[in-house]
């Protein structure tokens, strides 16, 4: 647990050391636009078999480093400067496929969103025998054996091996990724965020394994992560990052007593302990929706399978939706299989003014419920009214009318966004088809809406494409969209759990100041 | 299993209503084929009740009530019995459609495949080579070819290879001293009268799936699993081949059924111009001559070609993409 000396210029050349960079620098230099720095000369040393961690906010440059120390930074980014020693040979610079037999035996990635790195069209076992068929190190006849070993390894049963990955969850696809990635039995795995996209008790399984896994295989580990949280608890070395460079590096238990930079402190005190929220689990009064992100947590602790309702009361008045006995039933995934019941008799009352936080852990149901009271989903039995109207029995133009009352907020801001429009495109479309506006005056009022969501300046954002957002950004932006048509019911379905901590609070603050504004 | 099964019920159903469709609207048309016979003889002096009579017989005016012609019908249609063509009285419409198919199967099926096949390639190397000439000459190139009217390419080349050097023959299937059979002279001048023809569906279709492949591919490339791929070392083939590309043709597969359906009814134009006994020729001489039997004969082809391409490529899709099996 010793801090390993980084100011020096020469690489580190002991036995001891796996992987060494010095002064390294990624620029992005997107088409038709000022490049910019993403990671500016930055020098460490990782020790065989140590595993530390890389924290740093959303744009920190994290994960470009992450990339970049795989070497699979694409276009338009670029290594600009520096050295990357692994076990001595520098491999910033060698290349295509001498790069492409170094991933044997070498450097393996698991990416962040573990849920779309798996080729939909491929079985599970065809993924294994793809990279033992690349590197022909497992030999042919006992490629099987192999795969069924790695997949046990991360606790998945053989049978997973026959499947497609769309017909295993978030958490599963993700095991399935680190057990490909443990497959071409590296030396160093960098972990970029491998939990994130997951819900609280599967992220917590997940992490486990991998912490199992990496004293069991003994390789070196980086995880990147927003959220300190699941670094301090994991790793016994962190890195903090910060606008590209690294403001600190040293033991774990250091960072979270005694933190020197300034950076690290302010990130600290965003970070607050999961298990403190669940004692204040039942203050609603004064932590409202806030607390949705803690309350998931809490549901780790004390894990149900029925979907859990949490209602409070706050004012206003205008019109209510309310739940009665509700159920969904899906039809089978496969013949011969159980009927998937995903809600089972739900009833609650949301008040005009108030919020309401749905809690359980993923598969209890808590989307469902959201998607039948926008209507997407018809109930299975029950019913869902809003104000007078019954929401299963809408027909297309009065799902219209409920859709400008009704507005939902998704999961994940880069799906829930079109990427070939610009933002102005995207808030144009409710802006015209709910509230009547033409011309000048809608797009005064997207601009309007932009400023709402604390996206200035306006007109910039407006001209953005949705890749060229942050997270945090695309999920304002997700939240201006369903503000467009002034509803009286805005539903956030896990709105922060693809962001890290600071935005994560901006996020949540800002849905909270809506709130009290508009009701 | 079930999925094929349900494709199979679904395309019989679908069938079955084209050809009752197929049934219903000729008799919601005002007039009957008799009538249009005696309109035309009209023209040349009184017609006789009894010669009317004899028409009707010739022509096999329906009889019985509704259900009955629809079951006689149904019955025609199982047999491939279509009645005798006006045009080419008294030859049958089965034997006439059986004559061109083979050349509109061949020339135009076999190329549409071949446009498809080569189009998706260069696509999937435009894309894999973004940025390259191997990217810009097919993309330019290919779109600069699809943006001529077909029949103005047809037009060039004709006069070109046809008139002025006098490569290839300008119209026809076969030499005119050529006896169809399975013989090396017949066969070589069938080729060499299906190349012109050839090229310019070559030509003006080739564009549309190189720059459809290259698009949905370069999608492809920035899917989360081609980096995982390239992370852990996959061969760049494989990785372009077998994640890249086999994803982003699905896509193109609807199109493609679309265009193998359309093979047999959309080949009017180039086998008007080259002169080409084909299904399309044989279309548009039924519809200029009014030739009703024939007519129906074809539409009712056309669809059921239309239908059966569309069952193939779900098929495919079921054995492609595994997401869609459920």
């Amino acid at each position: 647990m010793t801090i390993t000396e980084t100011t020096q210029d020469a690489p580190a050349t002991s036995p001891d050391i796996l992987l060494s960079v010095r002064d390294l620098s990624v620029v992005y230099e997107p088409r038709g636009a000022e490049p910019t720095s993403a990671v500016e000369n930055v020098s460490f040393d990782l020790r065989r078999g140590e595993f530390v961690g890389l924290v740093g906010e959303s744009g920190s440059g994290k994960s470009t480093l992450g990339f970049a120390l795989t070497r699979l930074a694409k276009p338009p980014a670029r290594i600009s400067n520096g050295r990357i020693l692994f076990d001595g040979k520098d491999i910033a610079s060698i290349d295509a496929e001498a790069l492409r037999e170094q991933r044997q035996g070498g450097f393996a990635m698991v990416l962040q969103s573990g849920m779309n790195a798996l080729n939909p069209v491929r079985s599970i076992r065809h993924h294994f025998f793809d990279v033992f068929k690349a590197h022909g190190h497992v030999p042919h006849d006992r490629r099987e054996e192999r795969a069924r070993e790695l997949i046990g390894k991360v606790e998945l049963p053989a049978a997973t091996l026959d499947r497609f990955p769309g017909e295993l969850s978030g958490g599963m696809r993700q095991r399935v990724s680190i057990a490909l990635a443990l497959s071409l039995e590296p030396q160093l795995m960098v972990f970029d965020e491998p939990t994130t996209a997951l819900d609280v008790l599967v992220q917590h399984a997940v992490m486990n394994t991998i912490r199992e896994l990496q004293k069991a295989e003994n390789f070196t580990a980086v995880l990147i992560s927003h959220d300190l949280g699941i670094v301090l608890e994991a790793t016994e070395r962190v890195l903090v990052m910060h606008e590209g460079v690294i403001v600190e590096d040293g033991p774990s238990s250091e960072i979270l007593n005694a933190p020197t930079a300034e950076y690290t402190k302010m990130l600290l005190s965003h970070y607050a302990d999961p298990r403190a929220e669940v004692v204040s689990l039942p203050g609603f009064e004064d932590r409202r929706l806030r607390q949705a992100a803690g309350e998931a947590r809490s549901a780790a602790a004390a894990p149900e399978h029925a979907p859990t309702v949490v209602t409070r009361s706050v004012s206003v008045a205008q019109e209510s939706i309310v739940v009665s006995h509700v159920s969904k039933t899906y039809p089978p995934p496969r013949r011969g299989e159980q009927p998937v019941r995903a809600v089972r008799d739900v009833s609650f009352t949301l008040e005009p003014g108030q919020s309401l936080a749905l809690v359980g852990q993923s598969g209890s149901g808590k989307s469902t419920i959201a998607k039948m009271i926008t209507g997407v989903e018809k109930p299975s039995e029950g019913s869902i009214t809003f104000g007078g109207l019954d929401v299963a029995k809408l027909g297309r133009g009065k799902l219209r009318d409920l859709h400008r009352n009704v507005q939902m907020v998704f999961q994940d801001p880069y799906a829930a966004l079109n990427p070939l429009h610009t933002v102005e495109y995207t808030l144009m479309r409710p802006v015209v088809n709910f509230t009547g506006l033409k011309g000048q005056d809608a797009r005064r009022r997207v601009l309007e809406l932009l400023e709402t969501v604390g996206l200035t300046p306006v007109e910039q954002f407006a001209a953005k494409l949705p890749h060229q957002l942050s997270g945090g950004q695309g999920q304002r932006v997700v939240i201006a969209r369903a503000l467009a048509c002034d509803p009286q019911v805005i539903i956030a379905d896990e709105p922060v759990s693809m962001l890290d901590v600071s935005l994560r609070a901006g996020v949540l603050a800002l849905l909270e100041d809506l709130r009290e504004k508009w009701g | 299993m079930t999925y094929a099964l349900r494709k199979v019920g679904l395309l019989i159903l679908t069938l079955w209503a084209a050809i009752t469709l197929n049934f219903v609207l000729p008799r919601l048309m005002p007039g009957s084929p008799a009538d249009a016979a005696v309109a035309k003889l009209s023209q040349n002096g009184p017609v006789t009740a009894a010669t009317r009579k004899a028409i009707e017989i010739q022509l096999g005016v329906p009889n019985g009530n509704l259900i009955e012609q629809y079951g006689q019908y149904l019955k025609q249609v199982v047999t491939l019995h279509f009645g005798v063509s006006y045009t080419f009285y008294p030859q049958p419409v089965a034997e006439l459609v059986g004559q061109a198919l083979p050349y509109t199967l061949i020339l135009v099926g076999l190329v549409t495949i071949i446009a498809f096949v080569c189009g998706t390639l260069l696509g999937v190397l435009a894309a894999w080579k973004r940025g390259t000439w191997l990217d810009s000459l097919p993309t330019l190139g290919g779109s600069f070819a699809s943006a001529f009217p077909y029949f103005w390419t047809a037009l060039l080349l004709l006069f070109f290879l046809g008139y002025v050097f006098k490569i290839f023959p300008t119209s026809g299937a076969y030499g005119v001293t050529n006896v169809p059979g399975f013989n090396g002279d017949f066969l070589g001048s069938a080729v060499n009268h299906a190349i012109l023809p050839a090229i310019t569906i070559l030509i003006t279709s080739l564009g549309g799936w190189i720059l459809g492949m290259r698009n949905t591919m370069i999608s492809t490339l920035g899917d989360d699993y081609v980096t995982f791929a390239e992370a852990n070392g996959l061969k760049p083939r494989t990785v372009a081949i077998r994640y890249a590309a086999r994803n982003a043709i699905l896509p193109n597969l609807t199109s493609f059924g679309l265009a193998l359906g359309g093979v047999v009814g959309g080949s009017v134009l180039v086998e008007t111009v080259f002169g080409y006994p084909g299904i399309g020729y044989l279309l548009l001489k039924a519809v200029t001559n009014q030739d009703y039997p024939l007519m129906q004969a074809l539409f009712l082809m056309i669809t059921v070609s239309v239908l059966l391409a569309n069952f193939l490529v779900d098929i495919l899709y079921g054995v492609l993409d595994p997401r869609t099996r459920k």
